[in-house]
């Protein structure tokens, strides 16, 4: 009870216990916003590089995947995959309206299935907005000012023909991509040069042959339908959608006769000098890949294991599929790229995390010293409580006790003000730009147009609980001094 | 376990108690077989020059301190016919809390507490928590009532350092009595006072004697202050002479 009451009045009346409780406060802010901010990080990477890709998918470049309209239909049939859709993946030399170069990596997909595996629909940048941003005061965001025709135009990838009116073939290139957009600090993106969705672009590809050789080059001019963005800045500033059908003419995929070898002792029949070649079969369209969503409550592990086992069947009952111990099956997060990619994320947010909870160990020997001086400084106080008949273990509660209180103090100080920091940071960031011209988070460097944050409460909870630990054991050998004290040499301290 | 016996109505003892400091091989012997005995109810003097082990022997008898060991099976303080020596460090806190109550010269009140805080804090350590709130309300109209006794009714929010010295030590009396204790052991309550407030704080000690028939033993090197005890015992060079009984301390002293 004595210790409940002095531990009080040692915090209300004392300016030392204040600063470690301060000192506990800065120690696990500053541990919980980079943990808040790593977290977000990887968060917003993760699901980035999801919106993309569906959960799994099953890839054979170059020649691709042929049938895969029934290999689609087996895989939705199966209960651990909602959907699949088709794509192809290529890279492309880009012309821009204003005649400048750029490679993009090209994806060929289906508006319509791929929407359903992925979250393309959310991704589509200009699109009618009700209401303002927030900020958005003076109205000045484009999107305001849109009707609806866009979006729908990015959901197809079709543009109406200027001559026919027919819906044909589009382009969504990546909101940075261009290199046209600019963000207003204040949340929107505004068209700086030219609104892409009112130009066209040329596409350069290279088709390649079944022994790997480009076959030629082919060119063609398309109407941008709408630009997306994914939040990850590298997809957004290099990669492009274009409709599956186009990509797959240009790349030389697309269902086509199989001609018999040429026989020249043919009955030239037109009378041009060349016999007609026999059309012996068709070969059937192809694609790259498959993206498969999971199943609600499917994982995307278990996901792959289906589409694998799926690809397994379809492969020995069509012949000319790509045999499935070559064809890779993976999730999203074991792609190319992506894996290294996420682990190298994942080891940088742990070490950054260890570093500054180490560099929070300094609140240790903070409040060591605090404690140590203030145990000198209560000598006296010791040796009447003992004189009352407080045991040593009693004096040693109540510095221990202290000490959790300052760390109590200290850790809810710094969970609320982390809150407050986590919460606001990017309105913190931008009032830095603003005002003093401290720009932190380059959107070109890390990925992300906005400071991603996630607040996650087991890791609060680990922090704050750190706190309140740190200071309990800043205060643990203080407390065995105090303990210790003969009370008689504690009375008579001078 | 070492008896005190054939003393009716003694309560508190030291037999033949020896206490040595020992600073690195320097030895200093400060209690050279030390005996006293005090009767319940009575208020005995303790007189000494500075020095002379009179707060050793105050402790001792407090069970703050432990006398040398000895071979000697009646050596000891004994409380109550048990010695306390001999007893562990929990058995001596527990006699702190609830067999005596200490009065220092300095006062030594904490001072984050108030009056009343000060007083209570000995019932808190003795009662615990739960056992502390179950008897909160009593104690504090207790501790309120030993301070209007006392003279600090208005003063029981004032933190010691908005108290004079005086009333400090006024506050320190009623904190080493509000557990009730069989022994009060002030260790020069007035020795930090003018003669006129000491004179005051030794009228309270006397006051509250008659009231309680409280057993109070005081060490103080100030004659006047020991004459108005029951008993006066002299320390000298750590050993005990008493004044024989009905001689007025003074004069006993005035033979030294």
């Amino acid at each position: 009870m004595y210790q409940s009451l002095l531990t009080r009045r040692y915090l209300t009346s004392r300016v030392m216990p204040l600063l470690a409780a301060l000192a506990v406060m800065l120690c696990t802010a500053m541990v919980l916003i980079v943990w808040s901010v790593m977290s977000g990080f990887l968060g917003v990477l993760l699901a980035s590089g999801r919106t993309l890709m569906g959960d799994a998918a099953i890839t054979w470049p170059i020649t691709g995947i042929p049938h895969y309209a029934e290999l689609m239909q087996r895989l939705e049939d199966r209960p651990e995959i909602d959907a699949a859709t088709p794509t192809i993946e290529t890279m492309a030399l880009v012309g821009l309206p204003d005649g400048s170069p750029q490679i993009w990596r090209l994806i060929g997909v289906d508006g319509e299935s791929y929407d359903r595996v992925t979250a393309y629909r959310d991704t589509l940048w200009w699109r009618k907005i009700e209401k303002p941003l927030p900020k958005d005061r003076d109205f000045q965001d484009p999107r305001l000012r849109l009707d609806g025709g866009h979006f729908e135009r990015g959901l197809t990838l079709t543009e109406p023909d200027p001559v026919t009116g027919e819906p044909a073939p589009a382009v969504v290139p990546g909101l940075w991509a261009s290199g046209y957009n600019a963000r207003d600090p204040r949340g929107w993106t505004i068209p700086r040069y030219r609104f892409m969705p009112d130009e066209e672009v040329t596409v350069s590809v290279l088709p390649i042959s079944r022994g790997g050789a480009v076959v030629d080059v082919r060119a063609k001019r398309f109407p941008v339908a709408n630009e997306f963005q994914t939040g990850l800045y590298e997809v957004d500033a290099n990669t492009a959608l274009i409709r599956l059908d186009a990509l797959q003419e240009m790349l030389r995929m697309q269902a086509a006769e199989r001609v018999a070898p040429f026989d020249p002792f043919a009955v030239d029949e037109t009378g041009d000098g060349f016999a007609e070649p026999t059309v012996v079969g068709v070969d059937p369209a192809r694609v790259t890949t498959v993206m498969v969503r999971a199943a609600a409550g499917v994982g995307a592990i278990e996901a792959r294991d289906a589409a694998a086992d799926v690809y397994r069947r379809f492969a020995r009952e069509r012949r000319d599929a790509p045999d499935p111990d070559l064809v890779r099956v993976y999730t999203w997060e074991e792609r190319d790229g992506v894996r290294t990619f996420i682990a190298a994320v994942k080891k940088e947010m742990a070490l950054t995390v260890a570093l500054f909870g180490f560099i929070s160990l300094t609140a240790v020997f903070l409040v060591f010293s605090i404690f140590w001086s203030m145990v000198s400084d209560k000598i006296k106080d010791i040796g009447v409580l003992r004189s009352l008949g407080a045991s040593r273990a009693g004096v040693a509660w109540l510095f221990i006790r202290y000490g959790a209180a300052i760390g109590v103090v200290g850790a809810t100080l710094g969970g609320a003000a982390s809150w407050l920091i986590v919460s606001n940071i990017n309105p913190i960031h931008d009032w830095l730009g603003s005002a003093l011209g401290i720009v932190v988070w380059d959107p070109a460097i890390y990925f992300f147009p906005e400071i991603p944050s996630r607040l996650d409460p087991f890791a609060a909870a680990l922090v704050l609980g750190g706190g309140v630990m740190f200071s309990v054991v800043g205060a643990i050998a203080p407390a065995i001094k105090a303990a210790r004290l003969d009370p008689v040499a504690a009375l008579r301290f001078e | 376990m070492s008896t005190l016996t054939g003393k009716p109505g003694v309560i508190l003892a030291a037999r033949r108690v020896h206490k040595t400091y020992r600073l690195g091989k320097v030895s200093t012997p400060v209690l050279r077989g030390v005996d006293i005995e005090v009767r319940r109810g009575e208020f005995v003097a303790i007189l000494g020059a500075s020095g002379s082990g009179k707060s050793t022997l105050l402790h001792l008898l407090g069970g703050l301190d432990r006398p040398d060991p000895s071979s000697d099976t009646r050596s000891g303080v004994f409380y109550q016919n048990q010695n306390i020596a001999n007893w562990s460090q929990a058995q001596r806190n527990a006699y702190r809390r609830s067999a005596v109550g200490f009065v220092f010269q300095f006062y030594h009140l904490l001072p984050e507490l108030d009056a009343r805080e000060n007083v209570l804090i000995g019932a808190m350590i003795r009662l615990g928590r739960i056992g502390y709130m179950r008897e909160r309300a009593g104690l504090r109209t207790a501790a309120d009532e030993m301070l209007e006794a006392l003279g600090l009714g208005k003063r029981a929010t004032h933190r010691p350092g908005e108290l004079s010295g005086g009333e400090r030590q006024r506050v320190a009396i009623a904190r080493a009595l509000v557990n009730r204790p069989a022994v009060l052991l002030a260790d020069e309550p007035t020795g930090n006072l003018d003669r006129a407030t000491g004179g005051k704080i030794l009228d309270a000690l006397l006051e509250i004697r008659a009231r309680l028939d409280q057993t109070i033993v005081m060490v103080t090197h100030d004659h006047e202050i020991a004459a108005r005890a029951d008993r006066v015992v002299h320390l000298e060079d750590g050993r005990l002479a008493e004044t024989p009984t009905g001689e007025p301390a003074s004069a006993s002293a005035s033979r030294e």
